[in-house]
Parts: structure tokens; C-alpha cells; sequence
């Protein structure tokens, strides 16, 4: 143990040599997990992950191959990825101004807000799987159109996830103010309105994106699951299991590649306008 | 919105052509009429091609996709129609509602609850119609057993055997479907006991009757006619985006997807074999239920015993499991749809259909006869 | 009399019963409505006490089981995976963050990898885990254990990384060797936040092995779940799932709530018994207040 601790202690002392310019770090830091991701690709593509996972290319196709059958199906999969874009979005949207206005109105109901958003906050909790279906049933006379009431039925599921989400970060921020601060402002007579706007809001806003954090991944996530279950066929996740059925695997997978490049996109999306945002009220 | 609507136009326009071409006097595509399901002699009611037109002209035909769809895709290709269906979930709720007029159901499963008003049927009796996909020809071919290419290679005997105590389990499920479901209840069953009943005795007309309604008594014969009329059907309408799969599905012939020497080796043997593996399992298509009777008849009655194998029945209830479960050998065999093993090769697997359980498609189209008047 | 009810509305369990009958009360408003305009009731909405006949119904719907049975035998199935999932990724992630709090290299190789992990939908790597795994049991522990391991690993290294600076500082004045600095200072200080993930990610290892249910059968609480919205069984199966899913969902991450409050003091007492440098180091940086309190440090822990 000791040894080990000592072999540990030299290793991080040449890293840190390294780490000492900033320069080097941020390099690093972009490198390494690049490095990284090329090292799983190479392994893929060299078919030595599927020795190591005891599979086989018909389950597991290597990129080229996923990337070569992309490119032929352009249209298809521009097509669905609108389709799971729009409920994700939407119900994203919704479901954060939904989830923010139920907190603002839970903090000014101090007394019976609280016990409201617990139960808000159990809604998040409702497994998906169970959740679309009985969205299914109950969205059955919004429309004729079954493309329309069956998307419908998607973005209601993200919504309550989303809302869920937002109603439990959004009243923290906008309750869990710096210590005293209430008290300056009463010193300088706000009105209630003042305080929500010049105090609360701000105060709110880190924490509506540690929220956004979370729900950006989980709609989309939830978009997929819901397309399981959907009444219209349509959408990434309903793809990938139409395709599974069928055992073709090699256009799952493209699906599959697709969904995880719209989770980083969205996600970096989501970082750059924290960072502006966030810049703006500092 | 486009483009649906130009299709809308192209369905009416097809229509109107049909309705034309009726008026010149050829509405005699409906003349089987045994089970009365026919309504067409009637006063008033429209035949099977003007109710599919119909119907397909207001976009209220419905199937459920995920690799049911062909059957449907076909009828309405047969008719010169736009290949649009609605999609149907797992319910007849879109059925009860009209929102579906013509809708997809299971002779075995669907139908029923259409039909019956046990728990959780919806109780329409015999007020409703239906158009069967075996008078239609476009019927296509449903559970079977299959393994691996590999496996049945190397273990001629034991998929013999396998066979042998299988059929032997069929028929004799078929010869009492209500016993054989007091067998499926007692293993393990999902669904409620009048269902089951009901599910045996429809299930027993498919194992025992073929696509043109002729008996048929040997149960698990390979029909060349009905498995290359399935085999035509799915090369038409399945579509494989991966370029390659669609292209060996195309060149895919009945000897790539099914081999005959196994079922004949268990018909001509007197019962005894040396299994070259003695522990076998089967997975289904489904979670425990009448529709794979056999099995379980054969299991309860020791039929498997006797020609040596240990068999373990692996029930399914997904999407996933049957095919790729048999071809990455965590099973032995499979219950699957002929369509689903041919496009599963073409996607690069190994399978191999060594018995043709269902004769006869169980797909109807089910539809409210107050829907279609003239 | 308007005392109480004040008292009453300060109440959280008061708080949640309120709202708890605002939603039943809506549940049954809808019913009601449902009822008289639609030909099959049970579909869409039933009655809440329809719900709860079916549960405490003696009537066999499937292979000679009650509802409540089918469901009760399903859900062994499926929370059984679940748990052991969840006990796996939980493991895996604490370990995970551990390592990459041992180095920052694998921190920045691997943390933004660990974003992609929950991105990947549960349903496309079923099949494969199936594949590699060889047995539909342990693909769907596997994937739960994915699930819930995303959460657990972030929330530690989070955990990890809110030590300030002052308590390396102290551990240095006090020439304290690297183990236990982790033992002492780093482990004790990510526990509150281990069990923040475990919350999140309880939820997630329930969700995960249901919907794998539906996928891939074998009779979980998914896969009666389908049969029942298909109606090959009474279709009140379908909605005790839903509702015990729900409740099960829910009552997972107050689980774990409670097990953490059962597991703090204990750790606090260990440490501190433990603790060769003394008891206020031990205290230092825990987030109970109570411990805090006796304490001369206005901590500013988080």
C-alpha cells in the first residue's frame, strides 16, 4: 500500500509538472478525452472490442460501416430526428416555464407551496414506461390526426418530466436567498414585486440551469422511451426499435449514434448559454 | 401536409377508378363464403374490395408496424392502393372508438377480445365482420422453429428429436385445445382463463388448416407454395435500409431460409434418437400463452423425455428476443415469423427454419359492418 | 380554530395530504366525465375505488393469480434487478469518481464520456448487452446498473471536489499521510453527496428495468404491463401497475432518504472515535448541522 502510495505520489508530481503551465492544462483538457474517444474508435474499428466483449460486427458494426449507411439514408434519418427534436424541444420548453411559474407561485405561498412541490417533484419519479402509455389513452380525442395527438401525447410525458425538474430547482433559488438579504431589502421598503425581480429572479437563475442540466438530457431521453410506446410510428427511438425487431442492427446503430450526437450538441448547446447568461447578471 | 395530400388526391383518384371499373361489372373477387364472414350478398353492404377502398381512401386502416405490417402493405398493393396505414398501439381501443374502421387483429388474440366480453374484451359479439388474409392471398407465414445453420449441422439428431416430441405435443393440442390450454394456464400463463380457452381453439384451426382452408394433417409442414408467397410478400414491401441486407434479402431463396431434412428425419423415425445435445431450451415469441400450446403439452405430457432431450421453454415478450437470442446460442431454438427469420438473415445472421407450426395466416382485418353502408 | 389551521398548513405531511386529495379529487373528476362519455370507462380513466376492487378482488386473472399477485410476483422480478443493478452502478460510480478524483487525467479522459453514457437510449443497448452478456437477467442488471451508475459517479466527484482548500490546508499542518486524508476528510465529505446521486439514480434503476420488462419479457412488471394494456388480462392489472410503479419510483429515492439518515449519525460517531487527530476534524465539513452546531466552526460547507 505504501509503495503503491509513493509509485502514485511520483506520477502525479511529473503531471504536475506538466499541468503547471496553463497552456499545457488546457490542452490537456480538450486532448485527453479526444485521445481518449479515439482510442474506443480505433478499438472498435480494429474489431478488438468485440473479442474483448465476446460479440460479434452483426450486433456491433464498426463506425465505417455505421457512418457509410448514415450517409445513404440522409432523408430518413434528418426526417425522424425533427420528429424526436420537436416533442424533446417542446415539451422541454413547456415543461420548464410550466415547472418555473408553479415554483414562483409555490414561493409565494409559503405555507402550502412546499407540500405542493413535493408532490410535483414525485411526478419526476413516475417510471416513463409507465407514464406514455396512459398519456396514449388519454390524449385519444385531441385530434383525428394520429401523427399530431400521438405527438401530443410524447410532449405531455416530457413536460411533466421537465416541469417536474424545474418546479424543484426554481423554488430553491428563488427561497434559498443569501442570508440577510430579505432583510435589506425590507430596510429599503421593496415592494414584493421588487424583490422578486431584483432578488429572487437572479438568485433563481443558476439554479434553473443545474435544472436545465438535468431535464435537457432527460427529455430527450424520455422523447425515445415515449416513442416505444407511441401510437405513431415516427421518431430516433422508435427507429432504433423497429430496426431491432427486424434484427438489423447496423441501422439501429446509426439511430443510436444519432441520438448520442444530439445529447452532446444540445448539452453544449445548453453550456454556452449558461456561460452567457450567467455573465450577464454578474 | 404537402404531400399528403397529393396522395390523398391519388387515393381518391384510384377510387374513383375502381368504382368505375366496379360499375363495369367485376365485383366478384368475394365468393368464398363459409363462415358467413362475407357479407357482400347482403342488401346494402358493400364487398371486401369496396370496404378496403374505402377505408384506405379515408386513411382509417390500421396495423400495428413493427414487421406486422407486409400482409396489409400487400392488400393494399393488390388493389392498386396507396401503401398508407394508420398505426394501431397494442389496444382495439382505436377500433372501439372508430378512429381505426379496419383495423388489425389476431384471429387468436384481437378477434377475440373484439368479440367476447370476458374481462378485458370489448363485448361486440358477432356484429362485427372481418377480411381474412388467406382468402385475400396475401396470407404469410407465422410461427415456426427454427435454430441456427450451425447448431442443426452439428446436431442433426437433437433438432430431429426436438421436432418429433413438438409435433407430438401439437398434435396433441390440437386435438384437445381445451385440455392444452388447462396446460399453458398451469405453467405459467399471462393471460386471464376464458382467453386462453378462446386462444386454443383459434390457434388449433391455424396449426390445422392450410392458406386455401384445406385440412391438413401433417402438422409442421413446410409449404413451398405458402412460404414462397411469404417469402415474394416480403420481398416487396420489407424495406432494409442497410443497402447490403436489402440486397441478400432480395437474392434470398426457400433453401437459404429453410431446410426439410430435419422435419423429414422426425416424421420417418419410430421415436428413438441419440440427441447429440440432451439439454435444449426454446424460446418463444411470447410470454406464456395458448399460442405455443405445443410446447407445453409436449413438456407436461414427458413427450420430450422420451426421446432423451431436457427441454427448458424460455418465454419471450419482447422484441428482441427470439432471433437474436437463438443466434447468439443463449437459446437453441426459436419461435419466430418467417419474415422476421429472412430479414434477420439478410442482416447477417445464421438462421435456419426447420418446421412451419402455423399454416395459415392469423391476420384479419376487423371492421364494424354500420362503418361500411352504402 | 384559524391557529390551527395555520399550524396544520405549516405542516409538510399536512402539505402533502392537501395536495394528495386535490389530485384524487381531480383523478376522479376526470373519471367521472370519462365514464359518461366513453363506451370502455375502464381504458382511459377508471374510478380510483375501481382500482383498488381489482387489487383486493379475489378473482384469478391469469395462470390462478390474483391482480394483486400477478403484480406482486412481477415486481419481485423486476425490483429484484433493479436493486441489484442499482447496487452495481451505485458501486461502480462511487469507485469510478474515486479514481477520478485520484487523477486528473482519467477525470478529463473519461468525464465527458460519462455525459454520453445517459444519453445513449436504454432500448438500444438492450439488445447488444443481451448479445454480449448471453442471458436476458443479467443484460437487464447490467443496464440498470449503467442508469443509475451516471448519477452516483458525478454527484461524488462533486462531492470530492467541494472540499476546500482550508481542509488540505489542515490535514497538511497536521502532516497527514494521503490515506487518510481520503480516509478522514474526502470519503466522509462525498457521502452526502454520494447519497444525492443514489436519489437521483433509484428512480432511474426502477424505470430502467421496467421498460427493459417490456422489451425483452420474462415476465417483469413491463412486460404484464403490455400484456395488460393489450387485454389479454383485466385491464385493472395495467393500471395497478402504473400506480404501483409510480408509488415504487417515488418511494425509492425516499428510501434511500432514510437510509442515509440512518447511515450519517453513524458515520459521524465512527469518525470520531476513529479519528486519530481529534474530534473536530472528524465534525469538520459534515453537513449535519446538529454536529456543527456543538462545534465552534461556522462551517461553510454548502
Amino acid at each position: 500500500m505504501e509503495e503503491r502510495m509513493r509509485k502514485y505520489k511520483r506520477r502525479k508530481s511529473i503531471l504536475r509538472r506538466l499541468s503547471e503551465s496553463p497552456k499545457a492544462q488546457k490542452v490537456e483538457t480538450v486532448m485527453l478525452p479526444v485521445a481518449f474517444g479515439i482510442l474506443v474508435v480505433a478499438l472498435w474499428q480494429g474489431k478488438i472490442l468485440h473479442r474483448l466483449f465476446h460479440t460479434d460486427t452483426f450486433v456491433l458494426p464498426v463506425p465505417t460501416k455505421i457512418f457509410g449507411i448514415m450517409g445513404g439514408i440522409t432523408d430518413k434519418v434528418i426526417g425522424n430526428t425533427i420528429d424526436t427534436l420537436l416533442v424533446a424541444g417542446i415539451g422541454l420548453l413547456l415543461g420548464s416555464i410550466i415547472g418555473y411559474l408553479v415554483a414562483v407561485i409555490a414561493s409565494f405561498l409559503p405555507n402550502m407551496g412546499k407540500g405542493g412541490l413535493t408532490i410535483v417533484g414525485a411526478f419526476a419519479s413516475i417510471p416513463i414506461a409507465a407514464l406514455a402509455p396512459v398519456m396514449n389513452n388519454w390524449t385519444k380525442d385531441v385530434s383525428t390526426e394520429a401523427s399530431f395527438r400521438s405527438m401530443i401525447s410524447k410532449i405531455l410525458v416530457v413536460l411533466l418530466i421537465a416541469a417536474a425538474n424545474m418546479g424543484l430547482n426554481a423554488y430553491r433559488g428563488l427561497t434559498e436567498l443569501k442570508p440577510y438579504a430579505l432583510d435589506l431589502m425590507a430596510t429599503y421598503a421593496a415592494s414584493k414585486r421588487r424583490i422578486f425581480v431584483k432578488l429572487q429572479l437572479p438568485n433563481s437563475l443558476p439554479y434553473v440551469f443545474i435544472a436545465l442540466k438535468v431535464s435537457v438530457p432527460a427529455s430527450i431521453m424520455t422523447a425515445i422511451v415515449s416513442e416505444y410506446f407511441a401510437e405513431y410510428i415516427t421518431g430516433i427511438g422508435r427507429q432504433i426499435r423497429e430496426n431491432i425487431v427486424l434484427a438489423q442492427y447496423s441501422i439501429a446503430w446509426v439511430y443510436i449514434t444519432v441520438a448520442c450526437m444530439i445529447g452532446i450538441v444540445s448539452y453544449a448547446l445548453l453550456m454556452v448559454i449558461q456561460s452567457l447568461v450567467l455573465k450577464r447578471y454578474r | 401536409m404537402k404531400k399528403r395530400n397529393v396522395r390523398r388526391w391519388l387515393a381518391l383518384f384510384g377510387a374513383a377508378v375502381m368504382a368505375v371499373s366496379l360499375l363495369g361489372g367485376c365485383g366478384s373477387s368475394s365468393s368464398t363464403d363459409d363462415k358467413g364472414n362475407k357479407s357482400s350478398q347482403e342488401q346494402g353492404a358493400l364487398s371486401d374490395k369496396e370496404i378496403i377502398e374505402k377505408a384506405a381512401k379515408d386513411g382509417k386502416i390500421g396495423n400495428w408496424g413493427l414487421g406486422n405490417e407486409y400482409e396489409v402493405l400487400a392488400l393494399l398493393g393488390k388493389y392498386g392502393l396507396p401503401t398508407d396505414y394508420l398505426s394501431q398501439d397494442f389496444t382495439m381501443d382505436g377500433f372501439d372508438d372508430n378512429s381505426v374502421e379496419l383495423a388489425s387483429a389476431m384471429t387468436y388474440n384481437e378477434l377475440g377480445l373484439v368479440k367476447n366480453d370476458y374481462d378485458g374484451g370489448y363485448g361486440y359479439g358477432d356484429s362485427v365482420k372481418y377480411i381474412d388474409m388467406n382468402d385475400e392471398g396475401v396470407a404469410m407465414m407465422e410461427d415456426n422453429i427454427f435454430c441456427t445453420k450451425k447448431f442443426a449441422k452439428e446436431n442433426p439428431q437433437t433438432v430431429a428429436a426436438f421436432l418429433y416430441a413438438s409435433l407430438k405435443g401439437w398434435e396433441d393440442a390440437v386435438k384437445d385445445p381445451k385440455a392444452a390450454a388447462d396446460i399453458v394456464f398451469k405453467a405459467g400463463s399471462s393471460v386471464s382463463p376464458d382467453h386462453q380457452k378462446y386462444m386454443a381453439d383459434e390457434v388449433a384451426k391455424l396449426v390445422t388448416t392450410d392458406v386455401n382452408g384445406k385440412q391438413v394433417s401433417d402438422i409442421g409442414n413446410m409449404d413451398d407454395d405458402a412460404m414462397q408467397q411469404t417469402l415474394d410478400i416480403a420481398k416487396k414491401y420489407v424495406t432494409l435500409d442497410d443497402k447490403s441486407a436489402q440486397k441478400k434479402l432480395q437474392s434470398t431463396g426457400l433453401d437459404d431460409i429453410r431446410d426439410k431434412q430435419y422435419l423429414e428425419a422426425a416424421k420417418a423415425s419410430d421415436g428413438s434418437f441419440k440427441p447429440e445435445k440432451k439439454s435444449v431450451s426454446i424460446q418463444l415469441k411470447w410470454l406464456p400463452q395458448a399460442q405455443f400450446m405445443g410446447y407445453y403439452v409436449a413438456a407436461a405430457k414427458g413427450y420430450y423425455d422420451e426421446v432423451g432431450l431436457k427441454v427448458k421453454i424460455v418465454p419471450g415478450g419482447g422484441d428482441i428476443a427470439e432471433t437474436t437470442a437463438v443466434n447468439n446460442g443463449t437459446v437453441d431454438f426459436g419461435v419466430t415469423w418467417e419474415t422476421n427469420l429472412a430479414s434477420a438473415d439478410a442482416g447477417g445472421m445464421d438462421l435456419l427454419e426447420v418446421a412451419q407450426i402455423y399454416q395459415r395466416s392469423g391476420l384479419v382485418l376487423v371492421y364494424k359492418p354500420e362503418n361500411f353502408e352504402k | 380554530m384559524k391557529s390551527t389551521l395555520q399550524w396544520l398548513a405549516r405542516q409538510t405531511w399536512f402539505q402533502v395530504l392537501f395536495w394528495t386529495l386535490v389530485l384524487i379529487g381531480a383523478w376522479e373528476a376526470g373519471a367521472t366525465l370519462v365514464e359518461m362519455t366513453k363506451r370502455m370507462p375502464a381504458n382511459i380513466m377508471p374510478h380510483l375505488y375501481q382500482i383498488l376492487q381489482a387489487a383486493f378482488s379475489g378473482q384469478e386473472v391469469s395462470g390462478g393469480m390474483t391482480a394483486t399477485q400477478v403484480v406482486l410476483k412481477a415486481s419481485a422480478a423486476t425490483l429484484g434487478r433493479a436493486f441489484l443493478g442499482f447496487l452495481l452502478g451505485a458501486l461502480a460510480g462511487y469507485m469510478l469518481a474515486f479514481l477520478m478524483k485520484l487523477s486528473g487525467v482519467i477525470e478529463k479522459m473519461i468525464f465527458p464520456y460519462l455525459m454520453l453514457i445517459q444519453l445513449i437510449p436504454v432500448l438500444g443497448l438492450a439488445p447488444i448487452i443481451l448479445a454480449i452478456t448471453g442471458n436476458i437477467n443479467s443484460s437487464r442488471l447490467v443496464i440498470a446498473a449503467i442508469l443509475s451508475f451516471y448519477p452516483v459517479a458525478t454527484n461524488t466527484l462533486a462531492g470530492f471536489k467541494s472540499v476546500e482548500k482550508d481542509k488540505y490546508d489542515l490535514m497538511a499542518t497536521y502532516a497527514a499521510k494521503k490515506r487518510n486524508m481520503f480516509l478522514k476528510v474526502l470519503i466522509p465529505q462525498s457521502i452526502p453527496y454520494f447519497f444525492t446521486g443514489l436519489k437521483v439514480a433509484a428512480p432511474m434503476a426502477v424505470t430502467a428495468s421496467i421498460l427493459v420488462d417490456t422489451l425483452q419479457g420474462d415476465g417483469g412488471l413491463g412486460c404484464i404491463l403490455s400484456q395488460a394494456l393489450k387485454h389479454a388480462m383485466s385491464i385493472y392489472v395495467f393500471w395497478l401497475i402504473v400506480f404501483f410503479s409510480a408509488f415504487v419510483g417515488i418511494f425509492s429515492s425516499i428510501l434511500i432518504h432514510w437510509v442515509e439518515l440512518l447511515v450519517t449519525p453513524g458515520v459521524v460517531v465512527n469518525l470520531l472515535r476513529k479519528l486519530s487527530i481529534g474530534k473536530e476534524a472528524g465534525a469538520y465539513g459534515r453537513k449535519n448541522e446538529k454536529v456543527q452546531k456543538k462545534k465552534k466552526y461556522p462551517s461553510s460547507v454548502v
